[in-house]
């Protein structure tokens, strides 16, 4: 059961999580949060203990243990300028790295866009949603998944899984995780909101594959090439040859 | 010369009307030209250089055009305009297997989702943000789209 008490004692935010709706059960807290229009409180957060139908890109799934993980959504509803969305998408899988490190001492490494990966295993995937009217995006839900305390991950994975407890040797606490989560994402956002500058270099120092020969896979489509940096909007830059390609989307790996 | 004359003389040349420009001192000749027509050599080049990114091959859904008949029927100011908000992949269905979430005649809403646009792992559900008909469909599926680029044409008589 999740101490919603417990978490509360540790939340420092101004606004992320102020109101925190907690569910059983329900099919994806993106959805809910992005399709119910009377949410309508900036920085809610809703957290589930289980999804019926978990997701990430391409409809791949998110498959948790009930309780044993963390599983939630922040919606954003202020307008959010468009380039913003991408740094939020960064900025989240930071927030998610920085709680890693602080509380547990984890090497955590970013894969790009927002993969967060411990001894090389995924141990937190995130899937932002937003919708716009006209040309603004007048919502935005950030999905985060977190693998914290199943001890173990039977199947076939494209990359390998991994949770905290395995990594930490030891069952934590998701309430303080998730309030350490959410503090660190206020803190980020009111970063992006002046300048990304800072988010974006704290993004690029944890990831190991920048300067390193990877390759992209979408779809049946691969390309190879040199992972040369992030972009000011956060879109990968590979070089192919003597040229720079704008990467918007694909499954980086190393080559 | 002095140094500081001739900086002065390209100065004054710089602001000026004057294209060309010369003066003689003793043997030592000096020829000042703004060669207006060579712009080029001002302009900056992009050290970088972007080509499209990576695009889905197997396009499942097939961009469905109205008649042309239609549309020159149309006075411009009835149609209306809806654009990306953000650069990314544009998708006209939730997923590849999915019926689109519009085609070509139907009568919308403002708040009907129209398509997605995807950057990065972000999914945008671009919703209308008027009432009418779908009169044209300007992107082919999967495709990439950029910022502000036109993608519905929406008859809002």
């Amino acid at each position: 059961m999740f101490n919603i008490e417990e978490f509360d004692i540790k939340l420092d935010t101004d606004f992320i999580g102020r109101n925190f709706i907690y569910s059983d059960e329900v099919d994806s807290t993106n959805s809910l949060l992005l399709t119910k229009k009377d949410f309508n409180i900036d920085g809610t957060v809703l957290l589930a203990e289980f999804q019926r139908s978990g997701r990430g890109r391409k409809n791949r799934t998110w498959i948790s243990n009930a309780g044993q993980n963390l599983t939630f959504s922040i919606l954003l509803i202020n307008e959010i300028k468009e380039n913003k969305a991408n740094h939020i998408n960064l900025g989240a899988s930071l927030a998610v790295a920085q709680a890693l490190e602080n509380l547990y001492q984890l090497n955590v490494e970013l894969k790009w866009p927002n993969d967060v990966l411990v001894s090389k295993k995924k141990i937190s995937g995130i899937l932002i949603e937003s919708s716009s009217k006209g040309s603004k995006i007048n919502r935005l839900v950030v999905g985060i998944g977190i693998n914290v305390n199943q001890p173990n991950f039977p199947g076939k994975f494209e990359i390998q899984p991994t949770s905290i407890r395995k990594e930490f040797k030891s069952t934590v606490s998701r309430e303080k995780l998730l309030s350490e989560i959410l503090n660190n994402f206020e803190i980020i956002y009111y970063q992006l909101k002046k300048n990304a500058t800072k988010i974006l270099n704290d993004w690029r120092n944890r990831c190991k594959l920048i300067g390193e020969k990877i390759k992209i896979v979408e779809e049946d489509k691969i390309l190879n090439g040199v992972f040369e940096d992030i972009d000011e909007d956060g879109f990968l830059l590979l070089k192919v040859g003597n040229k720079i390609e704008k990467i918007y989307f694909g499954d980086v790996s190393l080559r | 010369m002095d140094i500081n004359l001739l900086k002065k003389l390209i100065k004054m040349v710089e602001q000026s009307e004057i294209t060309d420009f010369s003066v003689q001192e003793g043997d030592l000749k000096v020829k000042i030209s703004k060669n207006t027509h060579n712009a080029a050599n001002f302009s900056f080049q992009t050290p970088i250089e972007y080509s499209r990114p990576m695009v889905q091959s197997n396009a499942a859904i097939p961009i469905v055009e109205s008649p042309s008949v239609e549309i020159k029927r149309e006075t411009k100011s009835d149609l209306h305009e809806v654009k990306s908000p953000i650069v990314g992949t544009f998708y006209r269905a939730p997923a590849p297997d999915a019926d689109p979430y519009v085609e070509v005649g139907d009568s919308i809403a403002t708040g009907t989702v129209l398509c997605i646009v995807e950057a990065m792992k972000l999914l945008n559900e671009i919703e209308s943000d008027v009432n009418g008909k779908i009169v044209k469909i300007l992107v082919e599926n999967a495709t990439p789209v950029e910022y502000g680029q036109p993608l519905f044409l929406i008859d809002t008589k």
